[in-house]
């Protein structure tokens, strides 16, 4: 589905840059990418939809080379949604919105097709299509964008830090309509993410990445174990799992705190 | 194209001037080129405001900025060339009258913009602003407002090229390389630019309330701005630039 083959990328301003970077995810993958700032995940990501060109190596979506094709050209297969969705938005009403990039992948002719999916967007986000999207809080926002990215049905979304700024409510309701997504349309999902709660609930691999480079690429459960790499990465794992490691025997493979529990209930239970 | 309004360190002559006296060069060179309608004047002038950049040690800069305006230069160039009828036919539709005041029009906006940006690079915003409260005495309110609207050009082109960035990863073609439909698409995108420049001043302001702002004093900055010889050379040769551009004429 996506393959990156020894990508490098540097900006003219010698900024971040990623060095030498090679990965595949499966179709109906949900990935994390794992790093501290600077470690060049936002990086990774826009050479994956290839918002920048790799200056090194190449990235395949369902075998056709990004830098082949134009952007805009790939949002029927590529959806991203952004750290910031203001950026994204640039309608007055949450229905002219969606409408608005339907309109753009699908053209102007498919009027009565674009009504139809934007009312089911609409229904499933629970918005009545008639609100200020600028009127509306940062997780509203948030949502309407992905409600919008998501509209064109793309096969792979990619979500960079998604849920930065939101409260645990809306990041609760996003998170589990992505993890849907992924479950029953078999959506792949790449996902930038500083929340290791979040990475833990969601996602199933993670990409750990350190100074431009891909440093391990693993299951949530073994990364999160990996003292070395975590520490390379300058990352904590979730208290859950810290608790757990630090309880050690059986309980070390706990990853929910629900698990833990009941572990520990039967321990007592025994003895 | 970011870091062109970004200042670039530096210990060169331009950087340690006075910041008052590298806007009355400025001024003087954007005057003398007002002046004269003479070609070979403004190329005078613009042959100076390139060297000013090899003095401030920012040459690759100083092309660079020359590059993207030459390129806005062009366009401006065909325009005059194309619409103004006055004097002898040379080619086609296009008189020599034309091709002078297309050629005079382009230079002076080359020799007007380039010493603007160059001073940004070879002075910090704060002391533009500082300089301006303490030599000039203006008030700190307008000093800081030029400040800001300075320091926000490179905000708002960074922010707008975000957006766009986000709009093309959507569907909306500006990936596209039809410079009319870039510039169709470009209305929408007014919206979210407007809503974010609004919500960062906001906040600046929201900042700048919160620590003290209405209690700036013109003897509140700590940095004293002097008057040394390098000062006094830049400004005879500023007002010698005018002399000899109006002579000239």
């Amino acid at each position: 589905m996506i393959r990156v083959e020894n990508v490098s990328y540097s900006y003219s301003s010698g900024a971040t840059t990623v060095t030498d970077l090679s990965f595949h995810i499966q179709a109906g993958e949900f990935v994390a990418i794992l790093g501290e700032n600077g470690a060049g995940k936002t990086t990774t990501v826009k050479l994956i939809d290839g918002l920048l060109r790799p200056t090194k190596g190449r990235v395949l979506i369902n075998g056709s080379d990004t830098a082949r094709s134009r952007v805009s050209e790939r949002a029927k297969q590529v959806g991203f949604l952004f750290q910031n969705p203001d950026r994204q938005i640039c309608r007055n009403t949450v229905r002219e919105e969606i409408a608005f990039g339907l309109r753009a992948v699908w053209g102007k002719k498919e009027e009565a097709r674009i009504k139809a999916r934007t009312q089911e967007m609409l229904d499933i986000f629970s918005f009545s299509g008639d609100e200020e999207v600028f009127a509306l809080s940062k997780g509203q926002r948030q949502q309407v964008a992905l409600a919008s990215t998501l509209a064109v049905k793309p096969s792979v979304l990619i979500l960079d830090e998604p849920t930065t700024g939101l409260d645990y409510r809306e990041c609760t309701h996003i998170m589990n309509f992505i993890r849907d997504l992924n479950e029953t349309e078999g959506t792949t999902v790449v996902m930038v993410c500083h929340d290791m709660e979040v990475v833990l609930d969601y996602a199933k691999r993670a990409l750990v990445m350190a100074g431009g480079r891909l440093i391990a690429d693993g299951s949530v459960h073994q990364i999160f174990r990996n003292v070395p790499v975590m520490e390379k990465a300058s990352l904590l794992p979730p208290q859950i799992v810290q608790l757990a490691v630090r309880l050690g025997g059986e309980f070390s493979e706990a990853d929910e705190a629900g698990e833990l529990a009941e572990l520990i209930a039967k321990k007592r239970k025994g003895g | 194209m970011t870091d062109v309004f970004q200042y670039t360190p530096g210990d060169s002559v331009l950087h340690r001037m006075n910041p008052v006296t590298k806007i009355f060069l400025t001024f003087c060179i954007c005057m003398a080129a007002f002046l004269t309608d003479h070609l070979s004047v403004l190329i005078f002038l613009l042959f100076l405001d390139l060297m000013l950049g090899v003095i401030a040690g920012i040459p690759r800069k100083a092309f660079s900025i020359f590059r993207g305006l030459a390129k806005i230069s062009l366009f401006l160039f065909a325009l005059q060339a194309l619409f103004v009828r006055r004097g002898n036919p040379v080619f086609w539709i296009i008189t020599d009258e034309g091709l002078r005041t297309a050629g005079t029009v382009v230079l002076r906006l080359l020799v007007v913009c380039l010493p603007f940006a160059l001073i940004l690079a070879v002075t910090q915003v704060s002391d533009i602003a500082n300089s301006m409260v303490q030599v000039l005495h203006v008030p700190y309110a307008y000093a800081f407002t030029l400040a800001l609207t300075i320091r926000f050009i490179p905000l708002f082109m960074e922010e707008m090229s975000g957006i766009m960035e986000a709009q093309a990863a959507r569907g909306i073609e500006f990936d596209t390389k039809n410079i009319l439909k870039k510039f169709g698409l470009l209305l929408p995108l007014c919206a979210p630019l407007l809503i974010s420049s609004m919500r960062q001043t906001g906040a600046t302001a929201t900042a700048a309330r919160v620590r003290g702002f209405s209690l700036r004093t013109a003897d509140s900055g700590y940095k004293k701005y002097g008057f040394g010889l390098v000062d006094l050379c830049a400004a005879v040769l500023s007002i010698a630039l005018i002399a000899g551009a109006a002579w000239i004429r």
